[in-house]
């Protein structure tokens, strides 16, 4: 046994919390038991504290691929030095006597000390994730760019997990007269645990088409993540991308790998970032996909701004096919988060009467929300 | 590193499993902290054969539970033996003593074990390895919960049995659905990853010790390059030794196109995948453009 002095366990405590801010799910338990590694003397050897700490921090993949960079920043001397230089700025901005800045949704503001008073007090249990949660994709700081990517892939799993379990919980059907029969020989004839027959599960095929055209730039991306999470629940999702052109995204998903994913993704497709022919898309869709993947057991969700270049008929004609032949029709529009926004543009206009939902996909928390609406399918 | 690592290494090394010092260190850990280990990865990176050679090295029995969906209690903790204990009822028919007889027929000389109760019930230390763990349904990941955390079993009839001795657990998942955070918590966690090419170069020495080297580096180097490729299933260490050993059968020296199309089955196991090499030169997966 190895005697710990008590400010390096206040920086394993450090270390700990600096690993829950990166959104590893850390309880005493783990703390515990890096203790005790520290007091077996494994601190003595930095590779085996090292891969030691990697043990029982890390819980899945995600947290294992990132560890080992983490470890290195926080436990190196870089580390220390960055320290001490926030550390000197959060004093300077301390002295600062007139005025105070606060950082809200990636711009920097300078208001008057009293205000931030104020503001300080009406942001109260606010935290770093729900700023993030709230902000719109188009206007993410670069600074937090990295964050709300990581944020939004541990949220996505939690909301998958969900699902999930919602659909296991449901699962039970009625009694298994045969089986519960035959359970109770062995009891006597007393059927005393019932057996129940699994339920029919109707299976939930979900269609993805999504806007990659120019004007969807900022949204485009995480919306695609958001695509790949739902595919490991939904066995029966199909992904489609359009432009100007139509491709089909479904065989590409197959891959374990979401790096990979997103390679084979930007290698495909090349119109990605370019113009928008959403009637003309929708009209390939419906013609050369609509007899496998339109059904009433099929939910289509279209995600784009609904900014046609291309003609406004053709798109209303489509998108009455595409409701006519499916179950429900969802549109998410990331512009629809936006404060001031109607829908007046000639395309949403009308293709509006044929939507069953017209919802906004522009931050992580409204994305969150389409949960309750696919639940639902 | 550590010496007890080290000697790990040596003897699992003795045992034909090449250990790196990270995957050590988790074993370690594993017989240490005494917590369960949970390795994810790729189907055929030597996930089952960690838990297997671990028995060899501590001498001990492996007690192994293969999930599926649908696994229960009464087929991997316990299940009363019923005609067990309708035979007792009839013996002991005119017994007036009631409670004295139930309290028999509810002990556990009239249970079932199956591998959970087993691996708490064992005299000395076993190796647990609960497989596959992603195949069985949620409700049994609770069941496991009390297990992987206290080492103990809740029979309602009985109580709660505590581990004579606590089994060293490992559990193994591939992946195909997420497991739950309750369970991961309880767990020490390694992802197992694809070894590199001089890590699978020595494995294949270590297992085909008849194997010429060039030809051993072929093997490596095809399937490293295969695995690059968007296979619909990868191939991993095992199937890398099944290609070795059908090569070593038919006596080949060096793989040449002809070779690949014939045995190609032995690496490959999807229609699509082996029409994809089949489609190819073995140049362009010995001496791959960049």
């Amino acid at each position: 046994m190895v005697e710990v002095n008590k400010t390096f366990k206040e920086r394993l405590i450090d270390f700990t919390m600096y690993c829950r801010d990166r959104h590893f799910v850390l309880g005493p338990q783990e703390t515990k038991d890096a203790f005790k590694i520290a007091e077996n003397g494994y601190v003595l050897d930095r590779k085996l504290f090292h891969y030691s700490l990697k043990a029982i921090f890390c819980k899945r993949k995600e947290h294992f691929d990132r560890f080992d960079e983490m470890f290195v920043r926080f436990w190196s001397r870089y580390y220390e030095e960055k320290l001490d230089e926030r550390k000197k700025e959060i004093k300077l901005i301390k002295n600062e006597s007139n005025s105070a800045s606060v950082i809200f949704l990636g711009s920097e503001f300078h208001v008057p000390k009293k205000e931030k008073k104020i503001e300080a007090k009406q942001t109260k249990g606010a935290n770093e994730n729900i700023r993030l949660r709230m902000t719109d994709f188009s206007k993410v700081d670069i600074n937090d760019k990295k964050h709300l990517e990581e944020l939004a892939i541990e949220l996505f799993n939690q909301m998958s997990m969900r699902f999930k379990r919602r659909l296991e919980s449901s699962n039970k059907g009625i009694v298994n007269i045969r089986r519960t029969i035959r359970e109770s020989i062995g009891k006597g004839g007393l059927p005393l645990d019932l057996n129940f027959k699994k339920k029919r599960k109707e299976k939930r095929k979900v269609v993805f088409i999504l806007d990659v055209s120019g004007s969807m730039d900022t949204y485009s991306y995480y919306l695609l993540r958001y695509i790949m999470v739902l595919k490991k629940y939904f066995k029966s999702l199909e992904f489609f991308t359009f432009s100007t052109m139509l491709t089909h995204i479904t065989p590409l998903l197959r891959q374990k790998n979401d790096q990979e994913i997103l390679r084979q993704i930007s290698k495909n497709i090349s119109s990605w970032s370019s113009g928008t022919k959403i009637g003309e898309s929708l009209s390939e869709f419906v013609s050369v996909y609509g007899n496998r993947y339109l059904s009433q057991k099929h939910i289509v969700v279209i995600l784009s701004d609904g900014l046609e270049t291309g003609s406004v008929t053709v798109l209303k004609e489509a998108v009455a096919t595409i409701r006519r032949k499916c179950k429900t029709l969802v549109w998410l529009n990331p512009l629809k988060g936006m404060k001031n926004y109607k829908p007046i543009q000639k395309g949403i206009i009308n293709v509006m009467p044929h939507l069953d939902a017209f919802e906004s996909a522009h931050n992580l928390d409204s994305l969150l929300k389409l949960e309750k609406l696919l639940m639902n399918v | 590193m550590n010496k007890d690592i080290n000697t790990l290494i040596k003897d699992f090394y003795n045992n034909d499993y090449i250990l790196n010092e990270e995957l050590a260190t988790s074993v370690f850990l594993l017989k240490n902290l005494e917590k369960p280990l949970l390795l994810e990865g790729n189907p055929g990176v030597g996930k089952t054969m960690l838990a297997k050679t671990l028995a060899n090295h501590l001498k001990t029995k492996l007690i192994r539970l293969q999930c599926y969906e649908g696994l229960d209690v009464s087929t991997s903790i316990y299940e009363w033996n019923y005609q067990k204990q309708l035979l007792h009822i009839k013996l002991f028919e005119s017994e007036k003593d009631k409670k004295t007889l139930e309290s028999q027929i509810f002990s556990m000389d009239y249970i079932l074990q199956r591998p959970l109760l087993q691996s708490i019930g064992a005299d000395i230390p076993v190796v647990l390895l609960i497989d596959e763990i992603d195949r069985a349904d949620e409700e049994f990941e609770a069941y496991l919960l009390e297990l992987l955390s206290d080492f103990q079993i809740s029979i309602p009839e009985l109580g709660t049995i505590k581990a004579k001795t606590k089994p060293l657990v490992i559990l193994t998942s591939n992946r195909t659905r997420e497991l739950s955070d309750a369970l991961r918590r309880r767990c020490l966690y390694h992802w197992v990853d694809f070894p590199s090419k001089s890590k699978e170069i020595d494995i294949i020495a270590k297992k085909l010790p008849n194997i010429d080297e060039l030809l051993a580096t072929q093997v490596v180097t095809f399937i490293h390059n295969l695995r690059k490729s968007s296979l619909h299933k990868p191939p991993g260490i095992a199937e890398s030794l099944d290609w070795a050993k059908t090569l070593l059968l038919m006596n080949v020296a060096n793989i040449t196109d002809e070779i690949v199309i014939n045995t190609i089955g032995s690496v490959l196991k999807h229609k699509d995948d082996i029409d994809f090499v089949r489609n190819k030169t073995v140049q362009e997966f010995l001496f791959p453009i960049d």
